[in-house]
């Protein structure tokens, strides 16, 4: 054990102050805050990208709440709509939508003219560039519920074009203008000018909200409410089938399954289908339940069942940690006063474990709320679902959208005002997200229990 | 909706059975519930169970197996002229369905009379121009043996309709009445129901095997196809990506390695956005930062993982693209044609990655135990040098694992590259071209119009299940060392 | 003040290496250490020994300042080692533990290879010139711990793999590598078997010529075989202080003599 040369504390080393840090320790300092600012650089440019990330979805989609409307008073000619002058319904459901718009074109042409502003657009036809397409269809419903309404003028609030409502945004700018077809600057300068008068105003666009989407022409009157509705019955789809089978599953798995190979196998199956990527759970929903079980596309059932075996195993993994975080005790407290394996897990364990499993829940399915990818396969855009279903087996069979699928068709649309919409779906749909997600870490909060 | 009324009616005998279950059990002990082997509502619930469980499993059971039967009777009847250069069974077989759909519904929307069509009197070229006046979709013009075929289809579905019914409503009424029947003071009806319970669960808990089964057999049974149509060593080695539109086979070219390349170029330049980042930021959150801080920085960091996929691949197309179109398009360095390219979807995947990358190291580092730092420090090293020269090289085999477990989530990754990466397959190294992935390629064979039965379509699956071999071997991999360093310090 | 090098200095064993004036030690609202008041001779084995949890680890972690890695650790009072005061706002702790050396508890050999453990310390320091003189600092420390006629065959093999009491023979190598003026050791034997501890305990009385040596036990035999001076600790209070031989055989506080005897602890 002895050894002569051992290495002393003065061989090789000036003895240094501590106060007086040498060279070579202020260099390593220096090293120290260099690294240290590549994690805070590291830090802050993940949340620089956050920041930049919702502003730009804020900034770019608060638009779509707002809309441009025209008031007008319609004068509504019998001789056009009703030339028979018997009111007879059917006769005046014939008339289609071609035979309105030039009674809201003189409508608006005559609004200009009372309020004697001066404008190069002479024809009553010019005035078409400012009134959306879906205004003559408006009118035509009001029209044929109340056919007495015919030979009276009315006043209507339509939606003007999508060019209009850009240039009040600041979408559409006046250089642009010079390259569209669709609308010049003796239209914006008329727009200009009708403003002060109150006759075209920008407010609040409950119909986004509440709306269905809209052709490719008629980006002023798509709404996502219907795409909502579509999501809503998705969901429910998927909370009534992943949250049973994926307590069960939990359950079985984590009281009841002995240690053997089958176990083992469902439990890596567990683990990789929660990183298999969605577009394979869509590949899995057209080969099974479309192409062969037959069940209807672009259906929301078929979304909900696709998704849910998306859910099922983040729902199972998080179900089974809550149940694993109830202690054994409680399990042996119950078996102590004589009741069944069954009886000590579903009346003692599982309340227990419910606000986690909740939790897990919520987050699961608000996942499965802005998953698109298996859903363009099952064929849930590409369509445009125009009314909202009448009841819980229409809601579930008749072929809807849902919202991030809506946000995706319009995205891919040509117009740029269907950007807009786009990034309004998406405030909407992050809405939810953040309620969902606010739910959960409240449930948690409020009955997380330390054991 | 017969399926949704046989369940409400099997829902109803169940209900009932559970009454008389629970009523003969009580009444068998006089009233008094004391005397019985178990709880009365155990009684109620054998009954129910004995009624509700094989009643709904026939029904699915005959649900799933009708097609296949009725479709194999029927495919039998087509005459191998009717199987034109280029088909096959299966695309007759769609239009088969396609014209019994089309009749059901018109007959249904009062546009065809079911009498007339019994007789045979209708006429068969008119017959098609009718179903399209009815809104129906018919592609080609309805043949003898197409109609013969849709007819004995909807005759075959109807009658299959009807036996289910009432063998399913058969079989929960003699579920109940056993149940009931068995119902007396020492029948033991605890555990006849927790056995039950148990086989519940058990199948509960194999949906997750079934759903990997419908994966990988729905892949494997139509990659097959495909091969049958489309020769494998092509789809294998080809360098070109050139699917035909007329949806009829020969002309394309399906070679998956372009797809590839694009995947994993945009693949890399996500992680090359991610793992720094995400690295540096899980260091700082775990050795340097304040509770405070880091419960701040931490789950703002983590919102970013919580944004749908949808929303990064709209930053990309609407936000990234133009950016970069700016500074690398033809206004700028002009290296850039449009805006969607390799680096626009590259990046917006980065930051989805972000969170991802740092919250998985962030576990990893915090697992390395602090006796090694303390080791470190007690040495006089410091943090950066600890972390650097110890902590890190500890970590380094979890990290690993997690940057796998990052590129399998970049390489199946759908809506950014469908949004940002364009849509052009390309074999180039310039990453500001468009490029495109098999992902997206699986998305756009699939929602085009070429027919199901299409090598175009089919190649999907093809693409489908080496997407599937890939990010699984990656899962695997990156698992088993993730845990293999975990087991190393527990 | 640059110039504060300190050129002449006493060896003399009886010297005062380090000095401890009223310290206290706070963990949050916890009060650890009570108006500890002690003086560690250089070229000496002090132990500390005392109950678990009566602060004597603690104790030990302020004299090197490991416990500022702790967040809500506090300490008060004076600390200095060489007339210095490690607490002062411009000692840098990174050249403080360079000066006062740790073992560990456990044995902790970082997962690398046995020679990049022993040099690690050097490298970090820049106390080696050239690669040659690298090998012969690990060569040396790895001599003084006497671990190396068991490793000099497998210097690259990973530290992890040997044996307990080699690790930790292994991690006083690494410590003594840093050529450090003061090692401490919170328990280094408790980890191991007694034929390692044997081993470890001859060892520190060879360190005991060129370091001061701190140690921390739970073992009173330990103390007794390897200290010349103990401590004893008490609910975080320093009790006694003196000559190991006085501590055990005489000591003057009641409560030494109830742990030395067995009735408290």
């Amino acid at each position: 054990m002895t050894d002569a040369s051992l290495p002393s504390s003065s061989e090789n080393r000036e003895r240094v102050s501590l106060m007086a840090p040498d060279a070579r320790t202020q260099k390593r300092k220096a090293a120290e805050r260099r690294f240290r600012m590549y994690g805070i650089a590291g830090i802050a440019t993940g949340i620089f990208f956050l920041i930049v990330l919702l502003v730009s979805i804020v900034s770019s989609g608060a638009g779509a709440f707002q809309q441009t409307f025209i008031t007008v008073s319609v004068y509504l000619d019998p001789a056009k709509l009703d030339k028979n002058g018997n009111r007879n319904l059917e006769e005046i459901s014939k008339v289609s939508t071609f035979g309105y718009t030039p009674l809201i074109q003189q409508a608006l042409f005559d609004k200009v003219q009372e309020n004697g502003i001066e404008t190069p657009l002479e024809k009553s036809k010019d005035m078409k560039a400012l009134i959306s397409a879906s205004a003559a269809a408006q009118i035509r419903d009001v029209v044929i519920s109340n056919p007495d309404l015919i030979g009276e003028t009315v006043d209507f609030r339509i939606l003007a074009s999508s060019r209009v409502d850009g240039y009040l945004k600041g979408r559409v700018q006046r250089e642009d203008v010079a390259r569209d077809k669709n609308i010049d600057a003796e239209h914006l300068d008329l727009v200009d000018a009708l403003q002060p008068f109150g006759i075209i105003e920008k407010t609040f666009n409950m119909d986004f909200i509440t709306g269905a989407d809209a052709s490719e022409s008629r980006a002023e009157s798509a709404g996502i409410g219907v795409a909502m509705i579509g999501s809503f019955f998705m969901m429910l789809v998927v909370l009534v089938l992943s949250l049973p089978i994926g307590v069960a599953a939990s359950i079985y798995l984590e009281e009841f399954a002995p240690k053997n190979r089958w176990t083992d196998l469902i439990e890596v199956n567990i683990a990789n289908l929660a990183a298999v990527p969605s577009i394979v759970f869509g590949i899995l929903g057209l080969a099974v339940f479309i192409q062969f079980m037959h069940l209807p596309q672009s259906a929301p059932l078929v979304g909900g069942l696709v998704l849910t075996l998306m859910t099922l195993p983040t729902i199972i993994i998080s179900t089974r940690a809550s149940l694993k975080a109830v202690p054994p005790s409680i399990r042996d407290a119950a078996l102590g006063v004589g009741a069944s394996k069954m009886q000590s897990v579903f009346h003692h364990v599982l309340p227990l474990a419910a606000p986690g499993i909740l939790t897990g829940t919520i987050i699961g399915l608000a996942q499965a709320l802005g998953e698109t990818a298996p859903l363009l396969l099952i064929g849930m855009v590409g369509f445009i679902a125009s009314n909202a279903p009448d009841g819980i087996a229409s809601g579930l069979l008749d072929p809807n959208s849902a919202m991030p699928a809506q946000i995706y068709e319009w995205a891919k649309r040509a117009d740029p005002a269907f950007y807009e919409r786009a990034w309004g779906g998406i405030i909407i749909l992050l809405g939810f997200l953040i309620s969902m997600n606010t739910i959960a870490v409240i449930l948690r909060r409020r009955f997380e229990r330390r054991w | 909706m017969p399926v949704l009324w046989l369940s409400a009616v099997i829902t109803v005998l169940a209900l009932f059975g559970f009454y008389f279950g629970r009523r003969r059990a009580l009444q068998s002990a006089g009233g008094d519930s004391r005397l019985l082997h178990s709880l009365p509502s155990y009684y109620g619930s054998n009954a129910l169970m004995k009624s509700v469980v094989p009643a709904f499993g026939l029904m699915i059971l005959w649900l799933l197996a009708q097609p296949l039967f009725i479709e194999n009777r029927i495919a039998g009847m087509i005459p191998e002229s009717e199987i034109s250069e280029g088909s096959n069974v299966g695309l007759v077989m769609s239009e088969v369905r396609r014209t019994a759909d089309g009749l059901s519904n018109a007959v249904a929307g009062g546009f065809l009379d079911e009498e007339e069509l019994q007789s045979g009197g209708a006429v068969l070229s008119d017959l098609t121009q009718r179903l399209r006046d009815a809104g129906q979709v018919v592609t080609n013009e309805i043949s003898q043996p197409i109609l013969d075929a849709a007819q004995t289809y909807r005759s075959m579905s109807g009658t299959s309709q009807l036996l289910m019914t009432v063998a399913v409503i058969l079989v929960a009424l003699v579920g109940a009445g056993w149940g009931v029947s068995e119902s007396g003071r020492d029948f033991r009806a605890r555990n006849v129901v927790e056995k039950g319970i148990l086989a519940i669960l058990i199948a509960a808990a194999s949906v997750a095997i079934l759903t990997t089964l419908g994966i990988i057999l729905s892949l494997v049974f139509n990659t097959i196809e495909f091969f049958s149509l489309y020769p494998a060593i092509e789809f294998f080695t080809l360098l070109e990506w050139a699917p035909s539109f007329s949806g009829r086979g020969g002309a394309s070219s399906l070679g998956i390695i372009p797809l590839l390349w694009g995947t994993l170029y945009i693949s890399f330049v996500a992680l090359l956005v991610a793992v720094p980042i995400g690295l540096f930021a899980a260091i700082y959150l775990s050795e340097y930062a304040s509770p405070r801080v880091r419960g701040i920085a931490k789950p703002l960091l983590e919102i970013l993982a919580g944004i749908p996929t949808i929303v990064y691949g709209l930053f990309a197309l609407l936000t990234i693209g133009p950016l970069l179109v700016s500074v690398f398009g033809k206004d700028g360095l002009g290296w850039m044609g449009g805006g969607r390219a390799v680096m626009t979807a590259g990046i917006a995947m980065g930051i989805m990655l972000i969170p991802f990358v740092s919250s998985l190291s962030d576990d990893i580092i915090n697992a390395v135990p602090q006796s090694l730092r303390d080791g470190s420090y007690g040495l006089g090293a410091t943090r950066s040098e600890t972390i650097k020269q110890v902590v890190l090289p500890a970590a380094l085999p979890g990290i690993v694992g997690a940057i796998l477990l990052a590129a399998s989530r970049a390489i199946g990754e759908t809506m950014i590259v469908v949004l940002g990466a364009g849509a052009a397959a390309r074999l180039s190294l310039n990453p500001f071209e468009a490029m495109t992935t098999v992902t997206a390629k699986i998305v756009s064979q699939l929602t085009g119009d070429s027919d199901f039965a299409s090598p175009e379509a089919l190649v999907a699956f093809a693409l489908g299940i080496t997407l599937f071999v890939l990010t699984l071997a990656l899962n695997v991999f990156a698992l088993y060392i993730v845990r293999k360093y975990r087991e190393q310090y527990e | 003040m640059k110039d504060m090098r300190i050129l002449e200095r006493d060896v003399d064993a009886t010297a005062i290496k380090i000095s401890a004036r009223d310290v206290q030690v706070f963990y949050g609202d916890n009060h650890a250490i009570k108006d500890v008041n002690v003086e560690i001779q250089d070229k000496t084995v002090t132990a500390f020994i005392g109950p678990s949890g009566c602060g004597k680890s603690t104790f030990l972690r302020c004299l090197n300042r490991m416990n500022d890695t702790i967040d809500v650790c506090r300490v008060e009072g004076d600390i200095s080692i060489d007339g210095e005061d490690i607490y002062d706002k411009r000692v840098d702790p990174v050249q403080l533990r360079a000066k006062v050396g740790m073992v560990f508890q456990k044995p902790n050999p970082f997962p690398k290879s046995i020679y990049d453990n022993v040099a690690y310390g050097p490298r970090i320091h820049g106390l080696a010139q050239s690669k040659a003189d690298l090998d012969t600092i690990v060569e040396k420390s790895l001599r003084s711990a006497a671990i190396w006629d068991e490793v000099k065959d497998r210097l690259t093999a990973p530290g992890t793999g040997l044996s307990g009491g080699q690790q930790q023979r292994l991690c006083i190598a690494r410590a003594i590598a840093t050529q450090p003026e003061v090692l401490l050791m919170d328990e280094p034997c408790s980890a191991l078997d007694p034929i390692a501890t044997a081993q470890i305990e001859e060892l520190i009385d060879e360190l005991r010529q060129n370091y001061s040596v701190v140690i921390v036990t739970h073992s009173m035999q330990q103390a007794a075989r390897v200290s010349q001076k103990t401590a004893f600790f008490h609910l975080g209070n320093l009790v006694e202080y003196g000559e190991t031989g006085t501590i055990f055989t005489n000591p003057e506080d009641p409560r030494t003599e109830s742990y030395i005897t067995g009735r408290i602890g």
